[in-house]
């Protein structure tokens, strides 16, 4: 049995593997939600591949809109892949940081509680 | 089916803030009551996972790529819907606000859909078949597909209530890119709690402590 930071490692290590192979691998088309937006407005057959030229019509009258720092796991065209596993190694790390330092806060907090 | 800010008003989206308001504080009791020295490392490597896995768009055919949510992944091998919740909820949060993955005033509805349908189907579609059953794959594998299917089909209703999609279309259209996304779901899931449990037994809280040919320790 792993030990509890052989556990974290390994797990760091699969999860920033699968990330990096995502940024070459992970297919372009649209997802599920962005293809059936295509298909409602009648850009894309339901079964059929989507067009080259596809483009979701956003009606942003009334809604908010935000600019995030690295937006689609991107730091722009010119880093291209390298910024990609930036992005993504950032994520992971920061995903794991971020419940790792909010499981520690509330497990502090919930103690004097007891 | 990270739902972005442009395809649901900004009022409606409030409403959906307001209920996984109340899901993420049940949730946060949750990690508080739960959560040891020991499980802390598991909880942040799968929150960790299930960012990379998110990350990666598989093509599913018919011009379509989809992703793993892990809601079910989350919710199985805590043992409780609100441990799918609680890390949903903070990668939603970190791919919405540092990559633009998911908007932020719609937000509440992602956290509702993916976290909070997807780790009860999850957990209670396992809970369910396991008890049926008593086969951990077959179990898992159910669970894991309907934790991706239920939550396109909510998102679908809300796009309709939005006026973004007409509703019919919307079901049919998201049904079955997300049918055949969890199908990819069901065997990762599978693969991913053969893995953790192989690795600690002792933290994965799935009822199947010992999966089949494995002796516990």
């Amino acid at each position: 049995m792993m030990d509890n930071k052989t556990f974290i490692i390994a797990g760091l290590v699969v999860a920033l593997l699968i990330g990096v192979v995502a940024v070459f691998m992970a297919s372009g088309d649209p997802d599920g939600l962005e293809s059936t937006a295509l298909v409602v407005q009648g850009q894309k057959e339901l079964t059929g591949a989507t067009p080259e030229d596809a483009e979701i019509h956003e009606d942003l009258t009334g809604k908010y809109s935000y600019e995030s720092p690295m937006p689609d796991y991107s730091l722009g065209e010119s880093l291209g892949s390298a910024g990609g596993i930036i992005a993504i190694v950032v994520g992971t790390i920061l995903a794991f940081a971020v419940v790792l330092g909010i499981s520690y806060g509330l497990k502090a907090a919930g103690k004097p509680a007891k | 089916m990270h739902i972005p800010d442009a395809f649901i008003p900004i009022w409606q989206g409030a409403i959906y803030w307001i209920i996984a308001l109340v899901f993420i504080a049940l949730a946060l009791r949750w990690a508080r009551n739960e959560m040891n020295e020991e499980k802390l490392p598991l909880v942040a490597v799968l929150a960790a996972g299930i960012f990379a896995l998110q990350s990666f768009n598989l093509p599913v055919s018919m011009g379509t790529s989809g992703h793993l949510v892990g809601g079910a992944l989350a919710a199985i091998i805590l043992g409780s819907p609100f441990a799918a919740i609680f890390i949903l909820t903070l990668v939603l949060i970190i791919q919405g606000v540092l990559f633009g993955d998911g908007g932020i005033t719609v937000m509440g509805a992602n956290i509702i859909n993916m976290g909070v349908i997807g780790g009860f189907t999850g957990y209670y579609t396992f809970k369910g078949l396991m008890g049926l059953t008593k086969n951990m794959p077959v179990s898992v594998f159910f669970a894991a597909w309907l934790a991706c299917l239920i939550p396109s089909l909510a998102c679908a209703v809300e796009m309709a209530i939005a006026g973004t999609f007409p509703l019919t279309e919307g079901l049919i259209a998201m049904g079955i890119y997300h049918a055949i996304i969890g199908f990819i779901e069901g065997f990762v899931t599978i693969a991913a709690i053969y893995i953790i449990t192989a690795a600690r037994p002792d933290l994965v809280d799935t009822g199947v402590r010992a999966p089949a040919g494995a002796s516990s320790s």
